[in-house]
């Protein structure tokens, strides 16, 4: 028996089963499973950048409604939910980055995708490039479907470096870790899911350390990694060791710093504050952390009596209204792409904002060209975060 | 036969009666509930640290792993650090508070002035500790307005950036927030001493130092004691003033602590919690070995009934 199977909730909820009570177990409004199942509401618990800002657009599209529970990007919060608080007893649909269907899928957390689902109707015509990749599927087994993706870099100020300012130049990692013109002005993000691969990932490339996968550093990897970090943060070049999106808005918007491994929208909102085009999002030369956003359905889920809600609701995901929100508010691209541009079409959107639609899905697909893909639940995890240590505490 | 059981039954029973007297009864409770409250969960956290995290679950079977893994990334050194900033901001918040405390409690005759400063002094108890801290960014950045002035008036050339990620804004940022903890309980204690006692000591041909030095700080040890528990303590668990100020170049134990529970590897966590309980233990007994001829914790509030 699996650890899910005996899970508190679950216990409780079986206990109450068999001594007869499965009538009061109904009336309790938590395990109120048939009211959830005759009503059109699918309820979603997942990162917040996963969230359209209205829901009401969906909801006047496909005529479901969704309850949306947001969490930020923590990997240790978003396990313990699906683990030890059992969220998949009343969430629907988990959206979180992808890699955590290796543990959750085997785990019987997550189900497999129906891909024959009938209201699963663009399932077929998205691109393998998206619905086939890795961080949605473990041991052949399809567990996601694509929400949203990017590549990420690193923003800079281009006169710093003497940059081409139209952005489309490709800026070496090296300047970012070694360049003299930005030393002492480099923010780094404290994950060391994010920065400890992106760091790996440069090194590799410029044959500095023998690594296999930067995102699942082994100890003999992660140790050189480290030191080189240390060395770096010894040198003075590092700023600071940021921690919040907002601070990454804040130390852009604020001058604070030349360069920061941060987060595309943070790089919008700066320009926001600074004029369009002040900071960049780069293109580099080594490699982005490439990332996905997965949508996965909780197990308990399939027995609940909402399973075309459901599907409609991952339908939606792959679809151009979505696709063209999310380009829109949040510079974020992902399967179909084209449909979002139809859609901004159809719906008479400024031709500005098809433009950037479709520069959305150029700037993805130049990116996803280079290593290498992100994972959040690397096997070793407890040697990447104990070595990470070690640069805080140099 | 029946009868005289009885009688020696009651008699033991009155005995026990007699014997536990409320305040009799006081002191085991109390051991029970604090025993319960507050040292089972401190052992369940020691052992706790010997469990390890695999795949995002506690594997039960015991292990020094833990531990090991605390001397070898350093986080050791996060411990002597985080004591080193608590202790200096014990010393700094005690040197700026007793003299405030003593102007507030004797010096300043305005009841009003008086209410109206004790009331500034619980606004930091109101505000969000990151909303207060976040503001420093602000002034104490490169493009700051402290720096903007230095600049701008040409007293630097560039600007100064150690004013902000660095040991001195977390510090600084420390000050504000820990200053109330130290003040209220001397000012308190300061504030019941009868002015007979201090005039009486002039009377006698005292000088004022004489006086604050054999009269006033004996007498109000009790506050002063309380002062720097109520603020070491919070001090050694400070995570948001380094995390916001230090810009990642000053990580204490709390950090250390978070970082790991985001990670749910709760182990780490326990074992780094067990170093602050330890560490707090011996600051205490290093305190009453170091005042053992001087300072009587069983007596100290004797001062006040003289």
């Amino acid at each position: 028996m699996s650890s899910f199977d005996i899970s508190r909730r679950s216990f409780v909820d079986k206990a109450l089963t068999l001594g007869g009570l499965a009538a009061a177990a109904g009336s309790v409004p938590l395990l109120g499973r048939q009211a959830l199942a005759a009503g059109e509401t699918v309820k979603a618990y997942g990162t917040t950048t996963a969230q359209l800002r209205d829901w009401s657009i969906m909801e006047n599209s496909i005529g479901i409604k969704v309850e949306f529970t947001p969490t930020n990007t923590d990997i240790g919060i978003f396990m313990r939910d699906i683990i030890s608080n059992d969220l998949g007893a009343t969430q629907d649909i988990f959206i979180f980055d992808g890699g955590t269907e290796n543990l959750l899928g085997p785990q019987g957390y997550y189900a497999e995708i129906i891909e024959d689902q009938p209201e699963l109707t663009l399932w077929e015509r998205t691109p393998d490039a998206w619905k086939r990749a890795d961080w949605l599927r473990f041991d052949g087994k399809q567990y996601g479907v694509p929400v949203i993706g990017n590549g990420d870099a690193f923003g800079y100020f281009p006169e710093v470096i003497d940059a081409n300012p139209d952005g489309m130049d490709e800026i070496p990692w090296t300047t970012f870790f070694e360049d003299e013109r930005v030393k002492g002005r480099v923010a780094i993000d404290r994950s060391w899911l994010q920065s400890l691969p992106e760091t790996a990932n440069f090194l590799k490339h410029h044959g500095r350390v023998a690594i296999e996968d930067p995102a699942d550093l082994t100890p003999e990897e992660a140790r050189p990694v480290v030191d080189f970090l240390i060395e770096r943060k010894r040198a003075g070049h590092f700023r600071t060791i940021f921690t919040a999106f907002e601070e990454q808005i804040q130390l852009l918007s604020n001058r604070e710093v030349d360069m920061i491994n941060c987060w595309e929208p943070a790089v919008k909102e700066a320009n926001e504050a600074l004029g369009p085009g002040t900071v960049i999002y780069a293109f580099t030369v080594e490699g982005y952390y490439k990332w996905g956003h997965s949508a996965n359905v909780s197990s308990q889920a399939m027995e609940r009596g909402n399973l075309d809600n459901i599907y409609k609701l991952l339908n939606y995901f792959l679809g151009g209204e979505y696709r063209a929100y999310q380009a829109k508010q949040r510079g974020y691209a992902g399967p179909n792409m084209d449909l979002g541009v139809a859609y901004a079409t159809e719906h008479g959107w400024p031709q500005e904002d098809i433009d950037l639609l479709k520069w959305t899905e150029e700037k993805v697909a130049r990116k996803f060209e280079k290593p290498f893909w992100a994972n959040t639940t690397p096997v070793n995890a407890d040697v990447m975060e104990s070595e990470w240590q070690r640069f805080l505490n140099a | 036969m029946a009868t005289a059981d009885l009688t020696r039954k009651e008699t033991a029973l009155d005995r026990l009666a007699a014997r536990l007297s409320p305040a009799d009864l006081a002191v085991p409770t109390f051991l029970v509930v604090w025993s319960a409250v507050v040292i089972l969960p401190l052992l369940i956290l020691v052992v706790f640290s010997f469990f390890q995290v695999r795949s995002y679950q506690i594997v039960y079977e015991p292990t020094f792993a833990t531990w090991q893994s605390v001397v070898e990334t350093g986080r050791w050194t996060v411990a002597l650090r985080t004591l080193r900033v608590a202790l200096t901001m014990t010393v700094i918040e005690l040197l700026l508070a007793f003299p405030f405390a003593l102007w507030l409690a004797k010096g300043l005759r305005s009841k009003t002035i008086k209410a109206i400063i004790i009331t500034f002094l619980t606004i930091p108890f109101f505000l969000d500790v990151s909303s207060r801290i976040l503001v420093w960014r602000s002034i104490l950045g490169t493009n700051g307005i402290i720096n903007t002035v230095l600049t701008s008036t040409g007293l630097v050339d560039e600007p100064i950036s150690w004013l902000l990620y660095s040991e001195f804004a977390v510090h600084f940022g420390m000050l504000g927030a820990n200053f109330p903890t130290m003040v209220f309980p001397i000012f308190i204690i300061l504030a019941l001493i009868d002015d007979d006692y201090i005039h009486a000591s002039g009377d006698l041909g005292a000088s004022p130092v004489q006086t604050l030095l054999h009269v006033i700080i004996p007498m109000a040890l009790p506050g002063i004691l309380a002062g720097i528990i109520f603020t070491f303590v919070p001090l050694m668990a400070a995570f948001v003033e380094p995390q916001l100020l230090g810009g990642g170049f000053v990580d204490l134990l709390g950090n250390s602590v978070d970082s790991a529970l985001q990670q749910i590897r709760y182990p780490m966590a326990a074992a780094l919690s067990t170093v602050v309980v330890v560490l707090l233990g011996l600051c205490l007994g290093a305190f009453m070995l170091l005042t053992r001829n001087r300072l009587d914790l069983a007596t100290i509030f004797s001062a006040l009934h003289r």
